[in-house]
């Protein structure tokens, strides 16, 4: 014999449906009253539904909100739910997969600009809340023995995130963050390496960096030493004068609180 | 010797809001104690973390959650549960509360408080799943009342019967929203009055008093507004019928300055003072 369906089960199936496809199977188990129908008492939960998901897509994206305006963000927003529902528990990660779509649905992905602004902004959700650090001080960095240099290996600050841009979307962004209408989006000649973290004050800070600093800070983060930092360097500059730039580019690093500490030798 | 499940009541509180971090670390407010969200802390580090620890060192706090989708029918996450104990064993909040309902289903979620039939299958279900979480966590939960806009011709008796029996069985506590009840009882054209009396007194650990959106012929939770004089004469009426119940003002949204909060929260004060046996 096999079991009856638990009509809880059967109920949750139905208002999903009706939240997530618009389908009114539910309206037969619902009473409806005098002043208020099944159909208004449906509408507030499935209306609530897109309100609250557009409201945190707008918390999360503010300046691709801006860049589409209401209309078209709405609209956005509206795909979006429709193609990505809620998979986490907590609705902070409701929006993690807009910059993809962006890039992969028509029309948006006829616009880089804009997904590379969903990236732009999501990276610095990330940086906002990622875990906590208590950042290397020049102090410790200038008590390291002079033999010690090139063996040298960092640990980095946790909340780091490394993206490429070939947009000046980070210039927008703060367009838009100091409530200015953004200029058009101007591309780069090539991809510009971006760095963005957060410091112990708070802040969200992000910079861009040369390709060399870049390639370097990359490096090390997987545990490469100073002395694989100053080989590498000589594809950009020779090997004289590599040592001072690697050097040059930890001490910035240092005063960024981009670095936590000095790794012990192994 | 009392044999009540009451925890130690925490006096007149609010809800934390980011918007408020600085005024409260600035001013120390005379409130009793703070409610956070759970699902905001949640998080790794940065910010939130950082001034939840600075205003845990100097009020009580209680942990409120959205997520545990105690009525829902996929299993329990027990993943999210982990991260709320953990939390809890960090923060040391005086109690855990979520809501009687249900949030999604199929791994995928609604993000919204939906309203559970009041059925016998229901109550065993929620009831199991309360056990469960409740040995996990290792302490006594929190059940909130949801208001609702929907009655499912499935359902065989009241909301209050309904959380009552479950509170009971489950043996958990109970939150009780006054502004949901009186939301609810404007959709579903009941008695408020008999809702307070249909729910066990010595299960009754906390208050939430809150505004909403009135849409004549119904009624919306929104919390983004003062709270209505119904729902305050409704909060004498509870306060005269149950002890030792901590209150704390609800806003979500369209969040005003500390000062008008505090100023709510002295009303509930007096309101309590006047009523109170
Ligand atoms: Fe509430």
């Amino acid at each position: 014999m096999s079991h009856e369906k638990s009509p809880l089960l059967e109920l949750q199936q139905e208002f999903i449906r009706l939240l997530m496809n618009g389908d009114q199977k539910i309206q037969s188990r619902i009473i409806g009253t005098q002043k208020v129908p099944v159909e208004t008492r449906l509408g507030i939960y499935a209306d609530a539904y897109r309100f609250r998901l557009i409201d945190a897509l707008a918390d999360s994206y503010p300046s691709v909100h801006s860049l589409l305006g209401d209309d078209d963000f709405i609209a956005l927003a509206n795909a979006y739910i429709d193609h990505c529902p809620s998979q986490h528990f907590s609705i902070r990660w409701f929006g993690h997969q807009l910059p993809t779509f962006l890039q992969q649905t028509a029309p948006y992905s006829g616009s880089p600009a804009l997904w590379e602004m969903a990236l732009f902004e999501w990276t610095l959700r990330d940086v906002f809340d990622a875990q906590d650090f208590t950042p290397l001080t020049m102090d410790d960095l200038r008590q390291l023995p002079a033999e010690r240099w090139s063996d040298l290996q960092l640990q980095f600050n946790p909340t780091i995130q490394r993206i490429e841009l070939s947009w000046n979307v980070p210039a927008l962004w703060q367009e838009i963050d100091k409530q200015l209408d953004p200029s058009e989006p101007i591309s780069c000649e090539y991809p510009l390496p971006w760095v963005c973290w957060r410091k112990i004050d708070q802040k969200n800070w992000f910079r861009s960096m040369d390709v060399d600093e870049a390639w370097a800070l990359d490096q090390m983060r997987q545990q490469a030493s100073f002395a694989d930092i100053c080989e590498g360097l000589c594809e950009w500059i020779d090997a004289q004068h590599a040592p001072q730039r690697a050097a040059g580019h930890i001490s910035r690093w240092c005063e960024d609180e981009l670095i936590t500490a000095i790794l012990p030798l192994k | 010797m009392s044999t009540s499940p009451q925890l130690p009541a925490l006096g007149f509180g609010l809800g934390l809001r980011k918007e408020h971090y600085t005024t409260i670390l600035e001013t120390s407010p005379d409130v009793d104690w703070f409610e956070v969200l759970t699902e905001n802390y949640l998080v790794s580090g940065g910010k939130p973390r950082y001034f939840l620890d600075q205003i845990r060192e100097r009020y009580p706090v209680v942990m409120h959650g959205v997520s545990m989708s105690i009525g829902g029918s996929d299993a329990l996450n027990m993943d999210y549960l982990q991260q709320v104990k953990d939390l809890a064993q960090q923060i040391e909040p005086r109690w855990i509360s979520d809501h009687l309902c249900w949030t999604g289903l199929n791994g995928l979620n609604a993000h919204d408080l939906l309203p559970l039939p009041y059925t016998e299958e229901a109550i065993k279900h929620v009831v199991k799943r309360v056990e469960k979480a409740q040995d996990f966590l290792g302490r006594r939960m929190l059940l909130e009342n949801v208001s609702s806009y929907v009655t499912y011709t499935d359902s065989e008796i009241s909301e209050w019967e309904f959380i009552s029996t479950i509170a009971e069985q489950a043996d958990c506590l109970i939150l009780l929203d006054v502004n949901n009840i009186y939301v609810s009882s404007v959709n579903h054209e009941f008695d408020p009055l008999d809702y307070l009396h249909g729910v066990p007194a010595d299960r009754v650990q906390q208050y939430h008093i809150a505004g909403h959106s009135d849409f004549t012929d119904y009624a919306i939770d929104t919390h983004d507004a003062e709270i209505i004089q119904p729902v305050w004469d409704l909060y004498a009426q509870a306060v005269q019928r149950f002890d030792n119940v901590s209150t704390m003002i609800e806003r979500d949204d369209n969040i005003p300055e500390l000062s008008v909060l505090l100023d709510e929260l002295d009303k509930a004060r007096d309101i309590a003072a006047k009523y109170q046996p």
